[in-house]
């Protein structure tokens, strides 16, 4: 086995598979889990051989994709990436596993999904792979588009499509500005690989580093929910749980992590870097807990929480010393285990139940004993009871923030306030979460539909579980494979002392206090039924976000009426117009009026006036002047058409019988094309009664243009005629289609040959043009009630400017 | 609009619409030497088909063509996609033109290029859209359909219910299709 081998497999291998998965989806429908199963099995084989073989930063491949602006296929590992890797691929395992349960039965297009996944695991995979980072941002927007359709798979709802659209518009938007500091960074530093990067060091004190770490750090804080744009990831609870558990808690929102600790060699020296990404981080930390205890919809409580967990992983980097790190991976891991775990969970209790919120459920342990059991273990790895990797995790987490005060002062503070707070409401919540479903009295309509689920579904919880049991009860077997992935510059060069028991120590003290508050705090819950636990609207930040979309519909609304942009007869004079100033007004300064007079009188004395020529000439003035003239729409078409197959005749006389075929070819259709669409119209427009004769004004404005387009034409004729260009480029091709395009004709040679992409270009918008047109032709009529409710904008885009309704149409 | 057929016109236009398409054909083949090429040779196919669905109704465009146009005009766009990209599969440049001359019993001396491929797309582009295009208006102001029931289901969104049904009488229509 190679690199590349290896390489492939872990990436291309599901990146190809996808396609052809979605294909046999249909044949297979729910077995095809078990086909999908294959492709995070066998990354995560190649993935295990990889850390086997792992001995520090390596560059394991580099193909070429666009070398020119350095884009370039380059995937290395070091530590940090081989971590997020196996989480990933091994993950994967678990949730195709789960899914290939949950979806049985209640959801169609298997295919369809699978593909999403697996085109989702091997963008995740590629993003902690790449070294490039332009390679790096272009498969983080794709784990973006995988996410926005996973997360709309139940597109039949509404509620699906809005969580998607504000995933993909808040990650995609923060995205770009990652961007912008990834060219930032190489202009800084003249490199888009990150190993060159972390060798060379630290990029403090550049000038331009501060814009390119904040850019870089606003798209870590959109991907990872921060404050304040935690919003999107409750909202993204709409997709399936088995995409919930996989990308919304284990791997894609801690791409912002991922990328914190990227970032952390090259900036952590810089004046706000701690101040940016701990304030940040540790008011999201504070705030995803008091919603997490506040919210009642289970997959939301799990997702507030996650956006509070994320903010402590990240908030972490903001204050880490910068001798290095000790202990980020074991908090990832940590809440991988029992995130992931509740996820499936939650799942399985509505798989068991259809319920969703914690109000609706409750007395399971008597039905589902086993997963009790599970669930219990996960909740307190959450709140971090000793014999938990969630125990050891917390030890740490006050260990090292207890200190931080010392080195950053008020913010440390802040750190330690939020951190001991957040750990009190954890506390609360995962308790609540977990007397929710299990314990108290059943209600009926549990009693009623449950439906036990699969035995094997319970596997992969189950194996999440035992992970943080075992992994937390002897915490040893830990320490060689972290320190076997640290990164230099990152993590401290020692191996992490981890043992179960640390003595009594103010850690375990505070620990045992918050316990016991956090206890308290569901005492009171109980006894006042948690009447108290809304989220207030002034929390909900979706609000603001769909009002501001809104706004966004109504503004485009108003700009396009303000400027008679919806009636198209206003907007032909505003180009034309521009046209005549900035080009008529070019060369009336460049070439004196005396000059072009001159040349128009030499032209009328000198020009043969020859008999065809100017009849020509005449009837195709006269067909323009019948469009003016005319009144009744199918004459002034009929008119215009006058004008342009004369145009014809003129083709012909100057010998180019390519274009006097496409002319006349072209007239003939689009007179056929436009009559057939008059037909559309009411007779009484057609026959010219709409046009609105008050606006004089209007008039006399459309004429003077007119005129003034007539004399720059006139002019710049005139002027072409009689100053060819130096370098003209007909002769070059002229000369070369024989030898270069092996075709007499230089006409069809250019088009197909010499400018077959441009050729192509324009076929490719005609055909998008022609599935436009036939959308804006043929959109749906509204029913009564619809016309009530007010124009809805285009389906999907949901733009709702209610206001309108009441408007009408001119 | 095909309420009367016209005796006259119905025989001219089935006679004419094949002498048309060999016309098309022949402009298109001649088109690297000679004025022509798929894009005027896709308009004489276009205006023979147009010819076709005035003289014998919008339907009868529908069962000769047996394809739904627009799939034409996609399916013109991948075969000059296609061709401009294959070249780059055995590492040669995007567009790269390829050709072979020589001799055919029969036929004389034969020039055959990759130019030839991709004009051939060019031709098929213009003749679905533009075939599209007006048969669809044309069935909408004829009383039909402006789609066939197959096709509906591609052209409108699940999400929005209600489908315009056959072009209205022009005292309806004025308020919500002139808009």
């Amino acid at each position: 086995m190679t690199p590349a081998l290896a390489i492939l497999m872990v990436v291309g291998l599901p990146l190809l598979g996808a396609l052809p998965l979605a294909m046999v989806g249909r044949r297979l429908g729910a077995r095809t889990a078990w086909l999908a199963l294959v492709f995070p099995v066998v990354g995560f084989l190649a993935l295990g051989w990889l850390y086997g073989t792992h001995e520090g930063p390596t560059r394991l491949v580099s193909w070429p994709w666009v070398p020119s602006i350095g884009l370039n296929l380059t995937f290395g590992i070091d530590g940090l990436a081989l971590f997020f890797a196996l989480i990933v691929s091994g993950m994967g395992v678990l949730v195709v596993f789960y899914a290939g349960f949950y979806l049985d039965g209640h959801a169609a297009h298997h295919g369809r999904f699978y593909a999403y996944l697996m085109l989702f695991m091997a963008a995740m995979l590629g993003t902690v792979l790449s070294d490039n980072l332009l390679l790096l941002f272009a498969f983080w927007e794709l784990t973006g588009i995988a996410s926005f359709l996973l997360i709309g798979f139940l597109h039949e709802q509404e509620g699906s499509r809005r969580g998607a659209r504000m995933a993909l518009l808040i990650t995609g938007a923060t995205g770009l500005a990652g961007l912008v500091g990834i060219v930032l960074v190489r202009q800084i530093s003249g490199t888009y690989s990150l190993r060159e990067l972390m060798a060379a060091g630290g990029l403090d004190e550049a000038p331009l580093a501060g814009a390119a770490m904040t850019l870089l750090l606003l798209a870590a804080f959109g991907k990872s929910a921060q404050f304040p744009l935690q919003f999107w990831l409750p909202n993204a609870m709409a997709a399936p749980t088995p995409v919930s558990a996989y990308l919304h808690s284990a791997t894609m929102v801690k791409l912002g992590v991922f990328l914190t600790a990227r970032l952390f060699p090259l900036f952590h020296e810089h004046p706000y870097w701690a101040p940016i990404v701990s304030s940040v981080a540790f008011v999201t930390l504070v705030l995803g807990g008091v919603l997490a205890l506040l919210s009642t919809q289970l997959k939301a409580i799990l997702a507030y929480s996650t956006v509070s967990q994320l903010g402590f992983l990240i908030g972490y980097y903001g204050l880490g010393p910068s001798e290095g790190l000790e202990s980020d991976f074991l908090h990832i891991l940590n809440h991988v285990f029992y995130k992931g775990c509740l996820f499936m969970v939650v799942g399985i209790v509505y798989v068991a139940t259809h319920a969703k919120d914690i109000r609706e459920v409750g007395g399971l342990w008597k039905r589902m004993p086993l997963l009790g059991v599970i669930a219990g273990i996960a909740c307190a790895a959450m709140l971090g009871l000793p014999g938990t990797t969630g125990f050891l995790s917390k030890e740490l987490m006050f260990k090292e923030i207890f200190v931080s005060p010392r080195a950053h002062g008020p913010l440390g503070v802040l750190a330690v306030v939020a951190v001991v707070l957040t750990s009190l409401l954890k506390v609360a919540f995962s308790v609540r979460l977990f007397q929710g479903m299990f314990l108290g009295k059943e209600p009926a309509s549990v009693a009623k539909h449950f439906q036990a689920p699969p035995s094997w579904m319970l596997m992969p919880p189950a194996v999440l579980a035992a992970c943080a049991l075992v992994l937390g009860v002897a915490p040893e077997l830990l320490s060689g494979p972290i320190h076997h992935l640290h990164v230099p510059g990152l993590h401290t060069p020692t191996p992490p002392e981890l043992h179960l028991w640390h003595g009594v120590t103010r850690e375990l003290l505070a620990s045992m206090a918050v316990v016991a508050a956090g206890f308290g705090v569901v005492a009171w819950g109980n006894r006042t039924a948690w009447r108290w636990a809304v989220v207030p609207r002034w929390l909900q930040f979706d609000l603001l976000y769909d009002r501001g979309l809104d706004f966004l519909g109504r503004f485009a609304k108003k700009v396009t009426r303000v400027s008679g942009a919806d009636w198209p007869g206003a907007w032909p004079r505003v180009p034309v117009a521009t046209l005549v100033v900035l080009v008529g007004g070019f060369l009336w300064v460049r070439f004196p009026p005396g000059e072009v007079l001159d040349l128009l009188g030499d032209g009328l004395s000198e020009h043969r006036w020859d008999g065809l020529r100017v009849l020509v000439a005449a009837l195709i003035a006269l067909g323009a002047l019948g469009v003016v003239i005319l009144r009744s729409w199918p004459a002034q078409v009929v008119a215009l058409s006058v004008s342009g197959f004369m145009t014809t005749v003129y083709f012909v006389l100057y010998r180019a019988p390519d274009l006097a075929l496409t002319q006349i070819l072209v007239e003939t259709v689009s007179l056929v094309l436009i009559v057939t669409l008059l037909a559309r119209f009411p007779r009484s427009a057609q026959e010219g009664e709409d046009v609105d004769r008050r606006w004089r004004f209007r008039q006399v404005v459309s004429l003077v243009v007119a005129i003034g387009f007539g004399i720059m034409m006139t002019a710049m004729g005139l002027l072409v005629t009689t100053r060819p260009h130096p370098n003209r480029i007909g002769g070059w091709f002229l000369d070369n289609t024989q030898p270069l395009a092996k075709g007499a004709n230089a006409v069809n040679t250019l088009l197909v040959d010499f400018r077959g992409f441009d050729t192509f270009g324009e076929i490719t918008v005609l055909v998008v043009a022609m599935l436009g047109c036939l959308g804006l032709l043929f959109r749906h009529r509204r029913t009564t009630g619809e016309h009530r409710a007010g124009a809805k904008g285009a389906p999907g885009l949901g733009i709702n400017t209610a206001h309108d309704a009441g408007e009408g149409r001119s | 609009m095909n309420a009367t057929r016209s005796v006259l016109f119905e025989p001219v236009a089935r006679g004419l619409f094949f002498v048309l398409h060999v016309f098309a054909v022949y402009l298109l083949l001649r088109g690297h030497d000679l004025p022509g090429g798929g894009f005027i040779g896709g308009l004489v196919s276009a205006i023979s088909w147009v010819m076709l669905g005035l003289a014998l109704g919008w339907s009868e465009v529908g069962r000769v063509l047996r394809v739904d146009p627009a799939r034409l005009a996609a399916m013109g766009l991948t075969v000059a996609g296609v061709t401009g990209a294959a070249p780059m599969l055995w590492g040669r440049a995007f567009f790269e033109q390829f050709f072979w001359h020589g001799t055919v019993p029969f036929l004389g001396e034969i020039h055959l290029g990759t130019p030839l491929a991709f004009d051939a797309g060019v031709f098929l582009v213009v003749v679905g859209i533009t075939v599209k295009m007006i048969v669809v208006l044309g069935r909408s102001t004829s009383g039909m359909r402006a789609f066939p029931r197959v096709e509906a289901d591609r052209y409108f969104s699940i999400l929005e219910e209600p489908i315009e049904g056959p072009a209205s009488t022009p005292k309806e229509k004025g308020g919500t299709d002139a808009g």
